[in-house]
């Protein structure tokens, strides 16, 4: 844990260390409420008013707010929840896979199958009309863009708050086995309560899997002899994903606190109004919690990664993000067995300035 | 092995069944940890570990 500067000339902190972001995230003297935070990249976080927020966007909350929440939705992604949702999310993949087969190489694996593969999930999951989800897709790539004005960032928001309004009150009418017809029936949450988790809910479960999906098979093609072990022997795909996790981190802003109080931690003086950043890609490239970090090994048999994040804001999806991969790795290198990328390596671009890293596009045949 | 909860502060990430599904369970209502066995055999003092470890908000203590 380092002091850090970030712009606009606040002197917050920057956590680079595995078990500090563990002892950080897990410490809620750290704040998550949105006052104050600012981001360490570019001035962004501040230009979202917290009043402009609809109430419910429990990311943004401290216990016992935060619990709540937590405890109401919990149930929707426990383990065993999520693996009745198996043979769905393999049936919803595999007619991706159909699509591109049909269509022929070289294709872009990113619009063909990691992008609407979280999105058809987590639209189903949310009840989303299919005529809803490629508008719902613009307004999510404009609140994680790092490069969005405050005018877009609001358009986008109040775009994507009309839109969701409307399924709630779908919702609400048809109390259906989603997620939010059951959220509608079994709780007292309010429809602006229930605008806030959707919107949490359907960022979260979106864009990093999207990119995960992506940048995952790009690594994985980068790495061919790890490839061909993996096509030999799909008992390692757990180890491959949890790997990938670690590997690739593809939150690579945040997640940020604020102290909430001054007070001693790791015999640092932490000033209240103090912002803390965490790194996640560099804590999972921790030198003292990997050996030989930098090293992509689908065999590491890692378990306390913090792709996820960790203490009581850990991502809640992680259960369904991890069945997404290794279903999605698994069934696409499988159909192919000839994967490989259908430009050079160097011509990939990346997304440096987005919040979620991964690839712009990813030409590939077969 | 003694396995020990406190459910208060449980997130109910589900970490815990992950490592050690025969140790742990998840409350259907609510997602948090349910204890299935406070006293397991050595042969699952390796899942139970990692599940303790993994544990994002440290609500697993063994003793």
């Amino acid at each position: 844990m380092t002091p850090l500067l970030y712009p606009g000339g606040h002197i917050g902190w920057l956590v680079t260390g595995l078990q500090t972001a563990r002892a950080v995230l897990g410490d809620t003297r750290f704040s998550s409420l949105p006052e104050g935070k600012r981001d360490p990249v570019k001035e962004i976080s501040n230009q979202l008013s917290p009043d402009a927020l609809p109430t419910g966007m429990f990311v943004n909350m401290d216990p016992p707010q935060h619990t709540r929440y937590r405890r109401l939705l919990s149930k929707h992604f426990t383990v065993r929840r999520v693996r009745e949702l198996r043979p769905r999310i393999q049936e919803m993949t595999d007619r991706l896979l159909d699509g591109m087969e049909s269509a022929g190489g070289p294709v872009d694996l990113v619009t063909a199958f990691a992008k609407p593969l979280p999105t058809l999930v987590t639209s189903e999951l949310l009840g989303l009309p299919e005529e809803d989800r490629a508008e719902f897709g613009r307004h999510v790539d404009v609140l994680f863009s790092l490069s969005t004005s405050k005018e877009e960032m609001n358009q986008s928001l109040m775009g994507l708050g009309a839109m969701l309004n409307a399924l709630i009150v779908a919702a609400r009418k048809d109390q259906g086995p989603d997620v939010l017809g059951r959220l509608t029936a079994e709780t007292d949450l309010t429809d602006e309560e229930l605008l806030g988790i959707t919107i949490v809910l359907l960022i979260a479960g979106l864009e990093t899997t999207t990119n995960m999906l992506a940048l995952g098979t790009y690594t994985l093609l980068r790495h061919p002899d790890q490839l061909a072990d993996l096509r030999g022997d799909w008992s390692l795909i757990d180890d491959a994903v949890e790997e990938l996790l670690r590997y690739l981190s593809v939150v690579q802003v945040g997640p940020l606190r604020v102290a909430a109080e001054d007070f001693a931690f790791e015999g640092l003086s932490i000033r209240k109004g103090e912002v803390v950043a965490v790194s996640l890609p560099a804590a999972n490239r921790d030198p003292l919690g990997f050996d030989d970090p930098d090293t992509f090994d689908i065999r590491r048999g890692v378990t306390r990664h913090v792709a996820f994040g960790s203490g009581p804001h850990q991502c809640m999806g992680h259960h369904l993000a991890r069945l997404e991969l290794a279903v999605g790795y698994e069934s696409l290198l499988r159909r192919f067995p000839r994967l490989e990328l259908a430009v050079p390596p160097e011509e990939i671009g990346t997304r440096e300035m987005m919040v979620t890293y991964g690839v712009l596009g990813l030409p590939v045949r077969w | 092995m003694r396995i020990e909860i406190d459910k208060d502060l449980c997130c109910g990430a589900g970490t815990c069944v992950r490592f050690a599904p025969d140790v742990f369970d998840q409350d259907d209502e609510d997602g948090t940890v349910i204890l299935l066995d406070a006293t397991p055999g050595d042969e699952q003092r390796a899942a139970v570990e990692k599940a303790a470890e993994g544990c994002p908000t440290a609500v697993i203590s063994i003793t």
